[in-house]
């Protein structure tokens, strides 16, 4: 039987075509961009709008590398610790308050009918619709951004860990009272660790949307920050940091999601997505 | 035998009891007046048809459901929820996926200790797992975690997890269930062999007959197939006990299976409980163990009223 | 999102250079704001269509929504020509090595911009305060101004980036706000409780100007379709008629506020009515001294990019000849040849 190298459903491509195969996209583009990047700057050597990727990296070695010299301070440095610390205590917020409240719903029916309509409904309004009111209600600092980040997601972590536990099935609980587990260790010892691996999972899924309540709040009001940078030299359309940053919080969000996925297999090897 | 002190003293002498119990989901009857005594030291299986409400009677009797009407008693103490006075082993979920092979059986020992005491517990019982984890035959997977076992290991697991907490009264449900043959008959053996050791009271319930012959000291049949005086539509109607009596303790040999003796028995059982041409009249069940008993209603036997006469 | 969509449409505009030359029909933009509301005015009421029926070309003018957008589509070359201030000018498309002229000179702030401060009455309050403002913008310039004029620098304050949008109620929401912004957000942020102005464009005017900005290159019949329509439209506004009310009461709709509220900001917007005037202003001294103050700005605070070694690397032209920066490299051009003719009824 003929198999084919990659077209077709039967395709089974080696190896070294997959990776091939999956670099082509990223080629592609980058070829496209130096070309017109290319053919912009022959035009126009003062164009900003495609830089070269020497620009870019100039950029990068003023921004990364040297100390800006009215601050003294590293400012890719500094955007990405302060952008980095708002995220971490936003999601972090959010996953410990979605554990507690989605647990507590899914395990005791008294606690999902108090929690679980205010829960979807919360859910449902568009956390950006309300920023300009969570700016002026918790002020410019860091309380509104991190505020943002945790009402964008935790209703959503709330859920998805309330639907883990009501999902489990009914007999664990049961067999968990049969071996003498009282309320208590029953939500601590038996529930709890079992939806810990999927709290990561839905801390995972929800990165892509902290990123983007976060980059939103630092375009409104701040004083540092990978949005707020990307916003404030988009005023003189300075596209040399521009792209250096987008790609920069992409690579974060990789690596943040990377090592989330190793936290999952390394600490819950029983648990297979 | 219905006499009010009979049951009283029924309800105190056995194990397990449970009287005049009716569920049902919506209008749909499952159990319909179910009346049964299980003495200690029994190994008692239910079996009956598939749908029949075997796994109702089993969520009645661990708690996890309560009858619509009626009551459930273990040691003359109404059932209530859940707790460590009876073991539950199902065909799935036994097992905390969380938890390797020895936490596992730990659990129950692990879960008596306060947060503080849990190390120490776990430390004190250890060669206590480790025993009952021989003797399923299971011991030299310790470390790994269910989803590494078969299902045949992961029931031998569970097995143990429910022993090492020496509960009154085992209810297992379909624990077989999901196993080959070949695998499943050990298991039996093992059963039966703890069974003996441990003189455990086991309440087994299975929708296959010669499993329920084979292990038993005692059958109930549950079934919905029987005919009684309330009128027609009887597919309407919940499942009752329709057979309930002693079985001959034989070998613990599985050859016993091919004997004609079994064979006949289990034929018998399947025109009791599963066959809709056979059904009898509820006056006319063979409810022949001596902790048998019946509560019938006016209405499902006139002829019973007929009988007991002036 | 929309950069990658404009990355295309740059990529298409990259491989067609030179379409501009021979073509008849060319694409303007604006955003809000009070100076430039009578190019709504313009278009909708037919005097665009009417001065470019006369030249042979057809115009559309363009709203968008967003200001720095607006002046970003011009520089990546989706327009032609597009309103911006002097300063915005300068730095976006000028540095982005495009010959840019100012076309007409529509206005200059004359109090429209200013520093509100709550629980305080002076600049030199403003020690140790946090500032929300749009940072690089004339607010930014206009700040830069203030605090040294009254012997300070922009370390004695920390600066907070802020949306527009939200400036007047962020800084309305606070105990001890400061803001720099412009009306109408001004206005409102002016409105509040224990706020006062401590600030404004009228203490330095002249050097927030409203600019009608083209490619140098574009043909002369766009320059003077825009020119004709715009003095035109100026004609209409300032006479003291019945049609002078209807034009403001238009524009005060298109901007989203009462006649009142429009006139106010009026008020504090010195228009060049007359064309004359306005080509006077272009030749006058003062606009060479803002233009230094401007770039010395724009290149301290990094605006010009990193490649710049000073402010002189791109050349501001002015009417007289003269250039400030590298002659060589002029981007930005000060023109008063189609005001003139305006003023002379030459278009
Ligand atoms: N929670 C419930 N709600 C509604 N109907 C139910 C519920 N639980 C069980 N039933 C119904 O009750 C009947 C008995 O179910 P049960 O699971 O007890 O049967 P079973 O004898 O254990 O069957 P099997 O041999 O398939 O395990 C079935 O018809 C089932 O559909
Ligand atoms: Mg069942």
């Amino acid at each position: 039987m003929r198999r084919y190298l990659f077209f077709g459903v039967h395709a089974d491509p080696p190896p070294w075509l997959r990776r091939l195969a999956a670099a082509l996209p990223f080629v592609l583009l980058l070829a496209l961009y130096l070309g017109a990047s290319q053919l912009r700057l022959a035009e126009n050597p003062d164009d900003k709008i495609l830089p070269s990727l020497a620009q870019m990296a100039d950029a990068v070695q003023r921004l990364a590398f040297r100390p800006d010299p009215r601050s003294e301070e590293y400012v890719m440095l500094k955007d990405t610790t302060s952008s980095l610390a708002r995220l971490a205590l936003g999601v972090g917020l959010s996953a410990a308050t979605g554990l507690l409240l989605g647990l507590n719903m899914g395990l005791f029916p008294g606690m999902g009918a108090v929690l679980l309509a205010i829960v979807t409904f919360v859910s449902i309004v568009p956390p950006l619709a309300i920023l300009p009111i969570l700016f002026i209600s918790l002020g410019v600092d860091e309380l509104a951004k991190v505020a943002l980040i945790f009402l964008g997601i935790f209703p959503l972590i709330t859920r998805d860990i309330y639907n883990t536990v009501a999902a489990l099935p009914r007999e664990q609980i049961t067999k968990a009272l049969s071996l003498g587990a009282n309320e208590l260790q029953l939500a601590y010892r038996i529930v709890l660790p079992q939806v810990m691996p999927r709290l990561i999972e839905t801390v995972r899924l929800s990165l892509g949307a902290a990123w983007l309540f976060l980059i939103a709040a630092e375009a409104i009001a701040s004083t540092d920050g990978l949005g707020y940078r990307i916003f404030l030299v988009r005023r003189y359309l300075a596209m040399d940091v521009i792209i250096p940053y987008v790609l920069w919080i992409t690579l974060l969000g990789y690596l943040i999601d990377w090592l989330l996925r190793l936290a999952l297999r390394r600490l819950y090897p029983w648990y297979q997505a | 035998m219905n006499t009010t002190e009979q049951l009283s003293a029924l309800r105190q002498k056995n194990l397990l009891h449970i009287e005049n119990v009716y569920k049902q989901y919506g209008a749909r009857v499952v159990l319909d007046n179910i009346d049964l005594s299980v003495a200690r030291g029994e190994l008692c299986t239910v079996v009956g048809p598939s749908g029949c409400g075997k796994s109702t009677l089993l969520r009645i009797v661990v708690g996890q459901e309560a009858p619509s009407s009626g009551d459930a008693f273990i040691e003359g103490a109404p059932a209530g929820y859940p707790d460590a006075t009876r073991g539950i082993v199902y065909q799935k979920y036994s097992l905390f996926p969380h938890l390797t092979v020895l936490d596992n059986v730990l659990l129950g020992k692990v879960l008596e200790s306060s947060i503080f005491g849990r190390v120490r517990a776990r430390r004190e019982h250890r060669d206590e797992a480790m025993q009952m984890l021989e003797r399923a035959r299971i011991a030299e997977h310790w470390k790994k975690y269910p989803h590494e076992l078969s299902g045949g290991m992961q029931q031998r697991v569970a097995i143990a997890q429910a022993l090492i907490k020496k509960p009154r009264i085992v209810l297992m449900d379909e624990p077989f269930g999901a196993l080959d043959p070949m695998v499943r008959e050990d298991m039996q053996v093992l059963l039966l062999e703890l069974w003996e050791e441990y003189g455990m009271t086991v309440f087994f319930v299975t929708h296959d007959l010669e499993e329920a012959v084979y292990l038993g000291t005692r059958v109930i049949v549950l079934s919905q197939y029987y005919i009684d005086d309330r009128g027609a539509a009887a597919e309407q109607r919940g499942a009752k006990i329709v057979a309930d009596h002693a079985l001959p303790r034989r070998a613990f040999s599985t050859s016993v299976k091919s004997s004609p003796e079994f064979i006949e028995l289990a034929a018998e059982i399947r025109r009791a409980g599963f066959d809709p041409t056979g059904a009898r009249h509820v006056t006319q069940f063979n409810l022949s163990h001596p902790d048998s008993f019946q509560t019938l209603t006016a209405a499902e036997s006139r002829a019973l009223r007929a009988q007991e006469g002036p | 999102m929309h950069k990658l969509i404009g990355l295309i449409a740059l990529l298409a505009a990259a491989a067609l250079p030179g379409a501009a030359l021979a073509q008849k029909s060319f694409d303007v933009c604006w955003s809000h704001y009070t100076g430039w509301e009578p190019w709504a005015y313009a278009d909708e009421k037919g005097l665009l269509k009417k001065w470019a029926a006369k030249n042979g070309i057809s115009v559309k003018l363009t709203l968008v929504n967003d200001y720095v957008e607006s002046i970003n589509l011009y520089t990546a070359g989706k327009y032609q020509a597009c309103a911006m201030t002097n300063m915005d000018a300068l730095t976006i498309p000028a540095v982005g090595g495009i010959d840019s002229t100012a076309l007409i000179v529509g206005s200059f702030s004359n109090g429209n911009d200013g520093i509100v401060i709550k629980k305080g009455a002076a600049v030199k309050d403003l020690k140790g305060r946090k500032i929300k403002l749009v940072q690089f913008s004339v607010s930014h310039y206009l700040l830069s101004r203030a605090l040294a004029l009254n012997g300070m620098r922009e370390r004695d304050v920390t600066l907070v980036n802020t949306s527009d949008a939200d400036i007047a109620s962020l800084f309305l929401a606070e105990r001890d706000g400061a803001a720099v912004t412009w009306n109408p957000m001004l206005l409102k942020a002016r409105s509040g409780k224990d706020v006062t102005l401590i600030f404004d464009s009228s203490k330095t005017p002249g050097e927030i100007i409203d600019l009608m900005v083209v490619k140098s290159n574009a043909p002369d019949t766009l320059k003077k379709t825009l020119a004709g329509a715009w003095y035109e439209t100026m004609a209409v506004m300032s006479g003291q008629d019945k049609a002078s009310r209807d034009a403001l009461a238009f524009m005060a709709q298109k901007a989203g506020g009462t006649l009142a509220e429009f006139e106010a900001q009026i008020k504090t917007t010195r228009m060049f009515y007359k064309a004359g005037e306005a080509a006077a202003f272009v030749r006058g001294p003062e606009l060479r001294k803002t233009m230094e103050y401007v770039r010395s700005f724009s290149f301290e605070h990094g605006l010009y990019g990193q490649g710049a070694k000073s402010k002189d690397a791109v050349g501001i032209a002015f009417p007289d000849g003269g250039t400030l920066g590298n002659a060589k490299n002029v981007k930005l051009r000060f023109d008063a040849v189609l005001m003139q003719a305006a003023a002379d009824a030459k278009l």
